[in-house]
Order: structure tokens, then sequence, then C-alpha cells
């Protein structure tokens, strides 16, 4: 294979490092190499986030570079706003989650939340295009609100464009999530797969 | 893939795993045979510690979080004299605390193997500077060991403990935030059990060998450490991870070092000239090996340099050339090839390899045109005190108290922890520069705009000292500061304060744990680093200890009481310190110990004022059409405290 650039966006708290994580060690454990990459302060509830993930065969640094995502996987719309607009290829695809997350800016009257629209537009903009995925409501289905990342990682997964092979991804989620949750959150995976297949 | 807590101690090696750079370097000591390890806190460098605290107990080694740096870093150089592999790791800014040991620790070196990391933060994403410690360990005498990714982290970490047992000194490893926080695939190695077996002999190899005073004193002990300056010089020779690529025929190379290196091989990649240009990846970024450069340098036009920080390579190299190739044209940062300040990455440094292979690397212009106009669609997320947060409660109380009393300009001099994002300001809004030549006293629209000064841990305390004995007279004097950080800097400050008569209020917001950094315990938490109970340090009985005659103790939650006692603090004539003391809302939630209110927002009787919107909370909405605050039912958690801070009785708490 060539090389995976890849962005896991979203608001702190919702699970975008973990996801990134997890795509990085099925990568691992079918035998190609892995770089992850987390920007900006992770620890913060409710703060941006955004972990980059480099998979190949090559790969040194772990920060993908301007214009080179395959793919930015948004839990949260605004924050996949926020990386495609340096980060997304020509071609690449932003697959966001629909539900936002306002930040505080927003809450109190700072600023403006961009709607969905004019995301898309953004997107198109660049040369990109933007899958939605309505990841909230499929986590619910799922039985757990908080499985919004395997929700997408299913909606990721099924692009097609993950070089490597399910198992390995579902074993993945299994081995990093809490024990309690693993079967939400492998309903969550099917769920979002499956909903992009429809 | 297992759980890190086996993985990290798991004797199976070959076996290929993701870990953090942090993890890596943990592991690393791990395979070493550590006997014992101290840190203190400090992003991004705390997960080194935390990843050996689950192995220590399993493993039978000692770790702990010190209370700063300085102390940690004595507690290992003591293992480490007593003959036991021993590590320290900190952020930067830690080792500005250790300079004073550090520099001369490394006058009698050490027996057994001792390991100091320090994770730098180039583009300062977690610091206040973006200071280059390789700078410390040339300062000092010892080598400094430089990974390219999380693989090399672990392995040089393992290296060093046997580089610094064959040289008897202390070996340095910088890390910076892409590397400790980054995440790479790491194949373990096998874990060397070791005794550690601790003793002692006062005159191994050296009369007096570790009191620097004792015959034949410091002078000839700085003479042995520049006697090991050549075996140094001879070791950076064969380090495995010194290596140069360099074929017939090449003139353009690159030297690189650490993450810089990383950058360099896919920007190389990126740009397709891979076979054109020689590559010197280093490993030890101080010293350089000279042999091999000056042989890199035989042979090349011109090359570029790539590393993370200063251009302490840079400057090495350039004194190489002077002696072995002079003509060689060398690029780097302080040529402007690459830019000087903040973190390199892919593209910085593709630009730098095409100024040395004499392209141009265009930008798109419609691209970018088209980028401002989205850039222009993004919010930002600003940075804020969490939902719940007791700083919050200590803000608004400091903030109305502060009003009450009057004086014109008030000076609060800030401190290091949540709490100094009292001095984030607010996004968007523009602070022009001002020229005045009196005090100037601005609004404070939220806990955001708090906190005239900044700088470092334990810094604020003593800068009001100064303010008072500078006799400031245009308003009240105020310090704050965490828990944390009182242990770690203050106390020296307050028994100053007391001892040379200083005034003012000292405000320490306890919230019972380092949370900045990611809940670290501390002295006043009852817990260590491995979760074992131990004592509880009491900041107003330390503070009593101290001599401080004004001392109060108040719920943070409590706004009035805490208002009250902030007010009293501010008209005393004495140095006064006041706790506001409240277990940190996401740890309580943590730990199961926090009981939340069910708020009640009525829409009809809120005015629109905004007073709620200024005590800075997350939680509380505006809506900028119908001019009614609200509260975000999934962000709050209940604390309450915006009930007490509306005037209107629109926030209630439902009984
Ligand atoms: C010399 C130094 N060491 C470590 C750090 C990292 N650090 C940032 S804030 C902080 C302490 C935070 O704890 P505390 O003072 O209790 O405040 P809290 O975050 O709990 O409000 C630490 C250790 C630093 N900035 N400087």
């Amino acid at each position: 294979m060539t090389e995976l650039n890849l962005i896991i966006a979203g608001v702190g708290g919702q699970g975008s490092i973990l996801a990134s994580h997890i795509v990085a060690m099925a990568a691992i454990d079918e035998g190609l190499l892995a770089r992850v990459g987390e920007t900006f302060g992770a620890a913060m509830r409710g703060g941006a986030v955004a972990s980059h993930v480099r998979i190949g065969n090559e790969v040194q640094s772990p920060l993908v570079p301007k214009d080179g995502a395959d793919i930015v996987l948004a839990l949260e719309p605004l924050e996949g706003l926020r990386n495609i607009v340096n980060f997304l290829k020509k071609d690449g695809v932003l697959i966001t989650n629909i539900h936002p997350w306002l930040p505080v800016d927003v809450n109190i009257g700072r600023a403006e939340y961009p709607s969905m629209e004019a995301i898309k537009n953004a997107v198109q903009s660049l040369g990109g295009r933007v899958v939605e995925v309505d990841a909230t409501a499929v986590a619910q289905e799922a039985g757990n609100i908080r499985t919004v990342n395997s929700v997408m990682l299913g909606a990721l997964a099924a692009t097609g464009e993950l070089p490597f092979s399910m198992d390995a991804l579902k074993q993945a989620i299994r081995d990093n999530v809490p024990p309690k949750t693993i079967d939400a959150n492998i309903r969550a995976f099917e769920l979002g797969f499956a909903t992009m297949k429809k | 893939m297992a759980k890190l807590d086996d993985i990290i101690i798991e004797d199976t090696p070959g076996k290929r795993v993701l870990l953090m750079g942090n993890q890596a370097i943990a592991r690393g000591a791990i395979e070493a045979g550590l006997g014992l390890a101290a840190a203190y806190p400090g992003t991004p460098s705390s997960e080194i510690m935390e990843t050996l605290a689950t192995a220590s107990p399993k493993l039978g080694f000692h770790t702990e979080w010190s209370t700063n740096e300085k102390v940690a870093f004595e507690v290992a150089a003591g293992g480490a004299i007593a003959g036991v592999r021993s590590l320290t790791s900190m952020k930067n800014a830690g080792l500005n605390w250790v300079m004073d040991m550090f520099m001369t620790l490394v006058y009698g070196g050490v027996r057994g193997g001792y390991v100091i990391v320090v994770a730098d933060d180039p583009d300062a994403h977690y610091s206040s500077n973006e200071q280059d410690t390789r700078f410390a360990a040339a300062y000092a005498a010892i080598p400094c060991l430089e990974p390219a990714n999380a693989q090399e982290a672990k392995e040089m970490c393992k290296y060093a403990f046997d580089l610094s047992e064959r040289l008897e000194l202390p070996v340095f490893i910088r890390s910076v935030t892409r590397i400790s926080h980054a995440s790479g695939d790491v194949e373990l190695g096998k874990i060397e059990k070791r005794e550690n077996k601790p003793v002692f002999d006062k005159h191994w190899k050296m009369g007096w060998r570790w009191n620097v005073y004792g015959p034949p004193g410091a002078v000839e002990k700085h003479r042995w450490l520049h006697e090991q300056q050549a075996k140094i010089k001879q070791e950076m020779e064969n380090i495995p991870w010194n290596k140069l690529e360099l074929k017939p025929k090449q003139t353009l190379g690159i030297i690189a070092s650490g993450i810089g290196a990383s950058y360099a091989k896919d920007a190389l990649k990126k740009l397709g000239v891979e076979e054109k240009v020689a590559f010197l990846k280093l490993g030890t970024p101080t010293p350089v090996p000279e042999k091999i450069v000056g042989k890199m340098l035989k042979s090349m036009k011109k090359i570029l340099i790539v590393e993370e920080g200063e251009p302490i390579i840079e400057m090495q190299v350039n004194a190489i050339a002077k002696n072995v190739a002079p003509e060689v044209k060398i690029l780097g940062k302080q040529t402007g090839a690459l830019p000087a300040i903040g973190e390199i990455n892919i593209d910085i440094a593709a630009q730098g390899i095409a100024k040395l292979t004499g392209k141009t690397l265009l930008p798109d212009e419609a691209r970018e045109k088209t980028r401002t106009g989205v850039k222009k669609l993004i919010s930002p997320r600003s940075s804020t005190l969490c939902a719940g947060c007791p700083h919050l409660g200590s803000y608004w109380a400091l903030k109305q108290a502060l009003r009450k009393v009057g004086g014109k300009v008030p000076i609060v001099n800030g401190d290091i922890g949540c709490y100094e994002q009292g001095g984030y300001g607010l996004s968007g809004k523009e602070y022009k520069p001002s020229f005045a030549t009196e005090s100037v006293r601005y609004p404070i629209e939220a806990p955001y705009e708090t906190l005239d000064t900044n700088y470092i841990m334990g810094g604020g305390i003593g800068l009001m000292q100064g303010q008072y004995h500078a006799k400031y007279n245009d308003g009240p004097l105020v310090a704050v500061a965490g828990d944390s950080t009182f242990f770690h800097a203050c106390i020296p400050a307050v028994i100053n304060a007391v001892y040379n008569k200083s005034k003012g209020l000292f405000l320490v917001m306890d919230n019972f744990i380092t949370a900045m950094t990611g809940h670290q315990p501390d002295p006043c938490t009852g817990k260590t680093v491995t979760g074992e109970d131990t004592k509880v340090l009491n900041i107003e009985d330390v503070a009593k200890a101290c001599g401080v005659e004004f001392i109060k103790t108040v719920d943070p939650f409590d706004l009035k009481a805490t208002q009250q006692a902030i007010e009293e603090a501010l008209k005393s004539d004495k140095f006064a310190v006041v706790i506001t003391s409240r277990v940190c809302t996401l740890q309580a939630q943590r730990m199961k110990q926090y009981a939340a209110k069910r708020m009640v927002f009525n829409k009809d009787v809120c005015t629109g004022c905004r007073l709620c919107v200024a005590l800075g909370c997350p939680a509380i909405t505006f809506d900028t059409k119908t001019k009614k605050a609200g509260i975000d039912p999934i962000l709050c958690v209940g604390c309450g405290i915006c009930a007490d801070v509306c005037p209107f009785g629109a926030i209630k708490v439902e009984t």
C-alpha cells in the first residue's frame, strides 16, 4: 500500500483519540507501520481535539501534511470544518456526524455556528466531498450515547479505504473500550457501517 | 492488542504494539531493569511516570510524584549514587528548577545508570515558553539523546542506562511534544531482570566522590568531568542512531535529529528527491559525532540542518565545517531556511529542502483564497474552566470583593494551573497595546480577564511582594495559586512575605489535586502515585507554620462567604492567605463523590443582564436574538453557583 492519512476530529470527551488509537492498533496488528499525533489540549472536556493517523509501510512523522488527509472523520461538524480547511486533500472526503456540540463562544453569542449547508459548500469549494452520518442518533439506537466514536469508525470502515481487515478493527475496539461497553460499541460500529451501505 | 498496563510489563520480545512516546520511554526503562523513578507532572511528560507507576508495584521498583522537579531529580540522583538504575522525567520548565543540582551532580557523576528525560514543547502547546533544553545538556557536559519516533524513544531509554553506567554520568533524553504525545508502532524488547542492589562507597574511584567539597575539591572534579568528554565523543561516533546515508556523487545533504529527522524523511519522499540528497540522521544532537559529520561535509556543497528548537546542531556543524570543509554552504534556522520559532512539520521541512535543492514551492493562490474564505466560517472553541469548576466561584468572589473594596487599579498576579485560564482573555476580543503613564484599570467581562501577570509556577506570590515593596499604591495586590503549585513552589515565598513584612492577598485555590496536567495526586490528596493511602497535608496548617497570621479557609461554592473572606483579607493590614477549598468537580464526579443539583431556569424572569454569562461557566448560554440567558442541560453539572449570581432569581436550584 502507499499511505493512508486520516484525521479524527471532535470535542474533548467524545473519544476521538481513542478512535485514532483503535485504527492504528488494527493497522499494526496487520503488519503496517502507524503513527498517531494528537493536536491541541486533549485533557480539557469540551476543547477541540484532533488526532492525526498515518498508516503505511514507510510513514515516519505523526502529523498529516497540509492538504494531505485522505479522510477527515469528524465526531462533531464544526471540528470537521476546522480540520478540513488545512488538511483535506483536493479529492478527499469529510465523514461527519451531523450533531453539533456548541462551543462556549456560540453559546454566549460571541460567534456563530456554521450551518451544515455552509460546511458542505466549504468542503466542496476545496475540492472535497461530504458524507453525513447521524451518529448521535445511531449511538442512541446502539444503546449507548457515548459510542459515537464507534459509529463513526463503522462509517469509516464502510468507505473501504482502510488498508486492513474489519476483524482487526473490531478486535481493536473490543480491546480498548471499557469492558462493560464492548457489546454496545460493537453494535454501534456495525450500525455505523450499515448506515453507510444503505 | 492487550491492555496497556499488561503490555508495559509483558516479557514478549518481538511483539509489535502501539505506544505513546511517553509509554515507550517508560517501557525502555522497564526493559533496562529500572530500580527507582521520581517525577513531577508536567505536560507533555506526565505519562512517563503514570506508566511506570502502573508497573512499579508489580515489578517492585519505587515510583513517586515528588513535590517538585528539584526534589524528584534529587531523589532519583540519590538512587543512582547508591548504584541503582534511576530515572527522573519532567517538562521543559521543570529543568529550570533542577539546574543547581544538575550542574553539580555531574562533577562526580553516578554509579547506577541515571536517565533524565525532559519533554520540550516547541510551539508552546502546553508551556510558558519554547525553551530548548538540549542546551542544558551541553551546559552540564553530559550526552543528549533525541528520539525520532516511539520505537527509538524506547530503545534510547534502555540504551541510556548502559551508556550512563559506562560514562559514570547522567544521560539526558530530550523528547518533544510530537514524540511524547504521539504514538507509534513499537517492537518490544527483553525485560532485563536486575537486582539493583544498593551499595555505598564514598571514595568510589575518586576521593569523596559524592561530596564536591571533599578533597580534591570541586575544581579537580570539574577536571574529571572534562576528561570524560573524550569518552563521550568516542561513544557518539558509535551510537546506533547516528547514521550516515551517503552515496557517491551526492553533493547536497541533510543533517537532521529527532523528530526533525522524521519530518525531513517524509518531506524528501513527498518531494521525490530522496535519491538526490545525502542524509545524516542524528540521535545525539549534543555533542554531535564530529568524525561522522566531518566525513559527510567533505563531499558536500550544500547542506540543510533540520532540528526542532534552537539551532544547536547548526552551531556545532558550522564549527566543524570551519576546520574540515569551509566551502560548504550550511542552511538552517540561522540562515532563515527554516523558521527560528514555533515547531516544524513536513511542510516546513519541505520548504527548507526546496531551498537546498534550488526549487521554489509556490502556493496555489486560488486555493489559499478559498481557504481564507472558509476560515471565516469557523467559530473558535475557546478554552474555559469546566462547568461547575470551583475556580469559577473563587474568581467570581474575587471580582466582587475587588469591586467592593475599591482601589483604582488592583494587580492580580497569576500562576500556573487550571486557574491560569483566568488570564487567557476572551476569544475574538482585541487587546490593543497601551502607552499610558499612569496605572490603568480595564473591565473584567469574564474570569478569563482576571490575571494581570502570569509566568511560571510559583511566580505570582513573589511578584506581588515586589509590587508591595516598590510601594505600588494604586490598588490592592493579589496573587493566586493552586494546591499543587503551593507545595511545588510557593512555600519559600510565603515565608518570605512574612519575614520581610509584605502585604497583600494570597488566594490559594485548593482543589486537592494537580488538575491541569491530568489529575495527579499531590501532598493534599491523600494518595501516592500508585494509589496508596498517605498523609494529607493541610495548606492552612502549612501557612500557619510559616508564620502567616491572617488565614481563612472557605468553600468557593459559597460565594458570599468567599467574597467576605477576600474582602476582609484585602482590608487587613497583614499578609493574608485565603484558601478556597473544594475538590475538583471532574475528580469528584470520577470518584462518585459529587452531588449534582437540578437547576431550573426561568426565561420570563431573565432580564438579559449577562451577569451569569460573566461567571464564565461554559454551561451558561445566551441567545442574542431573544436576549435571554439559559443553561445547557448537557454541560451543566448542577453545582448551583449561578443561582447565587443571578440577582433576579431567574436561576433556581430545584428542591
Ligand atoms: C516547572 C513546572 N512544572 C510543571 C508544570 C506543569 N503544570 C502546569 S499547571 C501545574 C499544577 C496544577 O496544579 P494546581 O496548582 O493544583 O492547580 P489546578 O490545575 O489543580 O487548578 C503543573 C504541574 C509547569 N507548568 N511548570
